[in-house]
């Protein structure tokens, strides 16, 4: 095909150093948002627990060591919570672990302390512009920059990750649900020879066909009659069989 | 070879690949995992194999998962030694900052000018500095260094050595990242920053001058002002080197640029980390002791010798890396 199709899905094909292609799939704003909230509260509430131990602290010893210990640990939150968890063995925060994310490299290799650093200490200028509440003094980060290059970018980056060279992906690759057929069909040559792309594209039809309603099945292999030469149940089980052909001859 | 029998002749090995992955997911790894890159390698033509022949997504994704799978624990990075870190902190660093020199002056400038601009004007019209300080800035400056009772010990009001050690961390060090951050903001935030404290610096220099004891002020920042100094300028320079791929990539693309920029700026991000967090710890537990200005003077001189001698001279010996 001299015009490939444009690609619908999210995936990115990476090569590797072992000459083989794997396929990562992006994680979008939205999820990475949902991470972020989850991610939001759980530092809220150490900072709480936190805040409260060392107040007790002071409260009992009647010095301002708790106070000292507390800004600490405000300072390691805000700033090294992500970098370590996200250096971790699991590459990911809890949140981002939550919704079954992790970051990467473009490889799909896990990431270096350095990336960590860069990607998270540049969320201060991705959370820009910072929304003023009237009156009330406080600062809301908008994540604005991140948004915006997120979506300017092919594999959803935001400042951060353009920096550090990163990738956020969703743990595991998208599996298309399939059911396996109980019975063993009886196997069928297409009459005539197929493109690689159209070869694939009835397999993976057979694959998913459990999924799908009796109705729908029909529907979809209707379009197929120049290949069957039937329409209705007969043309399913026609395109069934050539699927089952090609499996077992290619 | 069709793809049943490709399924069923290499199953087997694919699930010892993911038992033997799973092994090595745990703390302690029980198996012996010496033939594991050559499972990987073989593995890795499996998926090669099943793409091209186009088995199906069902084969495909699941040789897909574990290739990656098994990527990710040929390929991890090294970890950091203590060997290491002396070599950066002794050679590498005070190199990488000598070479930036460019950037090193763009950022002291930055920092220097306006708070040279500020801190004179003190002698001739005390107004600017009365209107950047505020009310409650003036106040606190002066319940801090006035002229009241210099025999006082500093930290009698203002709480225990380590809460103010602590404060400084969080605030000092929190700055530096700030300035670097703003880098990818085409340099604007690293320059913001480090304009906005050359400015604030200076009025509180300035107001000092004008209304409180100087001496009070200066003996207190003697010792720890070459390390947080100098620490915010190369935390400048961290974001300048963001900043710069970003407006002047040269040959390489923007996203390359930043890329590089970043892995470029690192050294200099935990340099100005460390001497921050050293400013702290003398701020902390030495600048606030009741020790006489004379002492202290000394010493923070002998500090700024020091650190102006290590980023001169230090790793001239060694060839640059």
């Amino acid at each position: 095909m001299p015009n490939p199709l444009p690609k619908l899905d999210t995936l990115q094909t990476v090569e590797l150093a072992e000459g083989v292609e794997i396929r990562l799939r992006m994680a979008g704003p939205l999820i990475r948002g949902y991470a972020f909230m989850i991610d939001l509260l759980i530092k809220g509430a150490i900072l709480m627990g936190v805040s409260m131990l060392f107040e007790m602290v002071s409260f009992i010893s009647a010095d301002t060591f708790g106070v000292g210990l507390m800004l600490l640990s405000w300072f390691f939150i805000s700033w090294f919570y992500h970098v370590l968890f996200e250096y971790g063995k699991k590459g990911a925060t809890p949140g981002k672990r939550a919704m079954k994310l992790r970051v990467v490299q473009p490889s799909g290799a896990s990431i270096t302390f350095g990336q960590a650093v860069i990607r998270n200490f540049m969320r201060f200028a991705d959370a820009f512009p910072s929304i003023m509440i009237p009156g009330g003094g406080m600062v809301i980060p908008s994540y604005g920059f991140a948004l915006t290059a997120c979506l300017l970018t092919k594999r959803f980056q935001r400042l951060g990750d353009l920096a550090a060279n990163t990738l956020v992906v969703y743990d595991r690759p998208y599996m298309p649900p399939g059911v396996p057929r109980e019975t063993k069909l009886k196997a069928l040559r297409p009459s005539v020879s197929l493109s690689k792309e159209e070869e694939s594209a009835l397999i993976n039809f057979d694959d998913r066909a459990g999924t799908w309603s009796q109705e729908r099945r029909v529907e979809l292999t209707d379009y197929l009659v120049s290949l069957t030469g039937a329409t209705g149940a007969t043309g399913m089980n026609k395109v069934a069989s050539m699927a089952q052909w090609l499996r077992e001859n290619r | 070879m069709n793809r049943n029998t490709f399924e069923i002749t290499n199953r087997p090995k694919w699930q010892e690949f993911s038992l033997l992955l799973d092994d090595q997911d745990k703390r302690s790894p029980t198996m012996d995992a010496t033939h594991l890159p050559h499972l990987f390698r073989s593995v890795c033509n499996d998926l090669a194999l099943a793409e091209h022949r186009r088995y199906g997504h069902q084969l495909c994704g699941e040789l897909n998962e574990l290739v990656i799978r098994g990527y990710k624990h040929m390929h991890s990075a090294p970890a950091t030694s203590w060997a290491g870190m002396t070599y950066f902190l002794a050679v590498q660093f005070p190199q990488l900052v000598r070479k930036e020199w460019k950037l090193f002056w763009v950022c002291t400038l930055s920092f220097l000018i306006p708070y040279l601009i500020l801190w004179i004007s003190g002698r001739y019209e005390i107004s600017w500095i009365q209107s950047i300080l505020g009310a409650s800035g003036m106040t606190s400056m002066s319940e801090m260094y006035g002229d009241t009772d210099t025999s006082v010990h500093l930290r009698a009001e203002y709480g225990s050595n380590f809460m103010m050690f602590c404060f400084y961390i969080w605030n000092n060090v929190r700055i530096d990242f700030q300035i670097f951050a703003g880098g990818i903001l085409g340099g604007v935030g690293t320059i913001f920053f480090l304009v906005f404290n050359g400015i604030h610096i200076g009025a509180s220099a300035g107001y000092v001058d004008y209304a409180c004891s100087p001496e009070k002020f200066y003996s207190f920042v003697a010792g720890h002002s070459s390390f947080e100094l100098i620490g915010m300028v190369i935390a400048g320079i961290a974001g300048m080197k963001m900043g710069m791929a970003v407006l002047h990539p040269g040959r390489l693309n923007r996203s390359d640029a930043l890329i590089k920029g970043g892995k470029e700026s690192l050294p200099f991000v935990y340099g100005a980390a460390f001497l921050t967090t050293l400013a702290a710890v003398i701020e902390g537990f030495w600048s606030a002791q009741p020790i006489a200005p004379s002492i202290k003077y000394t010493v923070g001189g002998a500090f700024w010798a020091l650190l102006i001698a290590y980023f001169l001279f230090a790793g001239r010996r060694y060839r640059a890396t």
